[in-house]
């Protein structure tokens, strides 16, 4: 079923165990978007993400593509869910975005070394390459872990709070770097954060999830609608 | 060094013990890093421990007349039988309860070691007849392999090496990053069954060739010791599995030169090496 949306999700219920969190979810993606779900920790997003890269699977609805055919999803975690006792190298760490296209048995082509390093420069970080990844800051990992989602050579980004819990100029990298992928490759963008001073002013959609519903909503609308101690809140949560 | 070259040479009476040593010392690290870096270090300890138990069961039905298999009498082939059974039975059951609660796996792994430590004891000791081989064998007398048992070790571990090596990339993957293996299309399930897989059968048929303390010795030290020392997933295979061999090299010579049992003086010297990197590299950083 050809549609303009790359991602569309149709009554969907999401959940573990047969126990909803959120139910009849209807929103769509358009190719070139920026998204923003948003929302209190606990509030669903990070199994509302999971959903759609089909990690979890649906309790109820369903999720279409375009073309009925899945996006390329590249795919960047929290880095504190990667366990640092694995003494990887950056290079290493990129390389696995290579691992679906890599037959067993074989040495890791040329090509697909070069595609990593191709990535590590377009993040910034093509200088650490053979560093220890754990011996990163918070911001090196999180420009490492965007390289290692470009080598899957996407067409939409997932970011799973990529700026939090790192420190300014970090993050002021990490959301230019963000923009650039997204306005110069026209990469879709879908961003988690719980943190409203973390949502670029020019996104697309703003998906507020609050009380167990979806909003489409702005940055205005959520500073007008919650108030100042709202902010700080979620700030602070 | 005379003796050292004894060793060596293909006519050694011992040549078989001195093989198998250096087989378990290649391949068993290739399994154990996936214990250390899954942090499933107590079920290495465990599941070694949960095979004995096996082994010492089926040479109790043996001793008592039941056997697993009409056409042989064979107690090697019982007790082989007898490891797996156990060791898969554990891995199946430990597995579910870990994906159904899984801040309690810890306890549950602590009481089936305990369990099995104390089963393989009593079992041992109703066991009428062959008490003294059944010890010999549970401690891992090494000394004493056959032909059979070397070629079998040879093929087995061979094959498990080939696939660890040749599907290293999907194994590391699903370990670290479960949901970046979902993301980029692969089989998380298909692949962390083939390495619990993996994991059985060392265990199994090692334990039953070298015994459970050279086992447990030979899966986790070589990795631990390796990643005091290395940077990179790569180097950390590489090396950890030459201190294995060199482990298995030098305690035989040890153990051949003054008399002490392989086993335990294999992994007595895994332990001084992994001391020593240890030592060396805080000396190290204490150098910069």
């Amino acid at each position: 079923m050809k549609t303009n949306n790359c991602i569309t999700l149709k009554d969907v219920s999401i959940g573990y165990n047969n126990d909803p969190i959120l139910s009849n979810i209807n929103f769509s993606v358009k190719p070139g978007e920026y998204v923003v779900l948003f929302g209190p920790n606990g509030s669903g997003k990070t199994t509302l993400f999971k959903t759609i890269l089909r990690i979890i699977p649906p309790l109820r609805g369903s999720i279409v593509y375009d073309n009925d055919k899945s996006p390329g999803f590249g795919y960047v975690p929290q880095r504190q869910y990667l366990d640092e006792i694995y003494p990887f190298t950056v290079e290493e760490v990129v390389l696995m975005g290579t691992f679906g296209q890599l037959r067993s048995f074989c040495p890791i082509p040329k090509a697909s070394r070069a595609l990593g390093e191709r990535c590590l420069k377009d993040v910034g970080m093509l200088k650490t390459k053979s560093m220890l990844f754990a011996e990163l800051s918070g911001g090196q990992k999180q420009r490492v872990l965007i390289a290692r989602a470009l080598t899957t050579k996407p067409t939409v980004l997932l970011l799973d709070e990529p700026i939090t819990g790192v420190d300014i100029t970090a993050r002021k990298t990490i959301t230019n770097l963000i923009t650039s992928l997204h306005k110069k490759h026209q990469l879709t963008i879908i961003m988690v954060t719980h943190e409203l001073h973390h949502i670029p002013e020019f996104v697309n959609k703003i998906i507020h999830i609050h009380d167990r519903k979806l909003l489409l909503t702005t940055r205005e609308k959520i500073i007008s609608a919650s108030g100042i101690d709202e902010i700080i809140h979620y700030r602070h949560i | 060094m005379e003796q050292f070259l004894e060793i060596l040479s293909p006519h050694f009476l011992l040549r078989n013990a001195f093989y198998a040593g250096l087989i378990v010392g290649l391949v068993c690290p290739q399994v154990g890093l996936f214990f250390v870096l899954r942090r499933m270090v107590l079920l290495g300890i465990a599941l070694p421990q949960i095979s004995n138990a096996g082994i010492a069961f089926a040479f109790l039905l043996h001793t008592l007349g039941l056997h697993f298999f009409y056409h042989t009498e064979s107690d090697k082939a019982m007790a082989l039988t007898g490891s797996i059974v156990f060791t898969f039975i554990a891995i199946f059951v430990l597995a579910i309860l870990a994906r159904k609660q899984k801040a309690f796996t810890e306890y549950r792994i602590g009481f089936a070691y305990a369990l099995a430590g104390a089963a393989s004891i009593l079992f041992v000791s109703w066991n009428p007849c062959g008490k003294a081989e059944v010890l010999s064998m549970l401690k891992g007398e090494i000394i004493s392999i056959p032909d059979i048992y070397v070629w079998s070790m040879l093929t087995i571990y061979g094959a498990i090496f080939i696939l660890l090596i040749g599907f290293h990339r999907n194994f590391i993957l699903v370990s670290y990053d479960h949901d970046m293996a979902i993301t980029i299309g692969k089989n998380v399930l298909l692949w962390d069954i083939l390495l619990y897989l993996i994991i059985g059968i060392v265990i199994s048929f090692g334990v039953m060739t070298v015994g459970p303390l050279v086992i447990f010795g030979f899966l986790l030290i070589p990795t631990i010791a390796a990643r005091i020392v290395t940077r990179g997933i790569l180097l950390l295979c590489i090396v950890s599995s030459a201190i294995g061999v060199i482990a298995a090299l030098v305690g035989f010579y040890i153990s051949f030169r003054f008399d002490l049992p392989t086993g335990p003086t294999d992994v007595i010297l895994l332990c001084v090496i992994l001391v020593i990197l240890y030592i060396g590299k805080i000396f190290f950083r204490l150098k910069r």
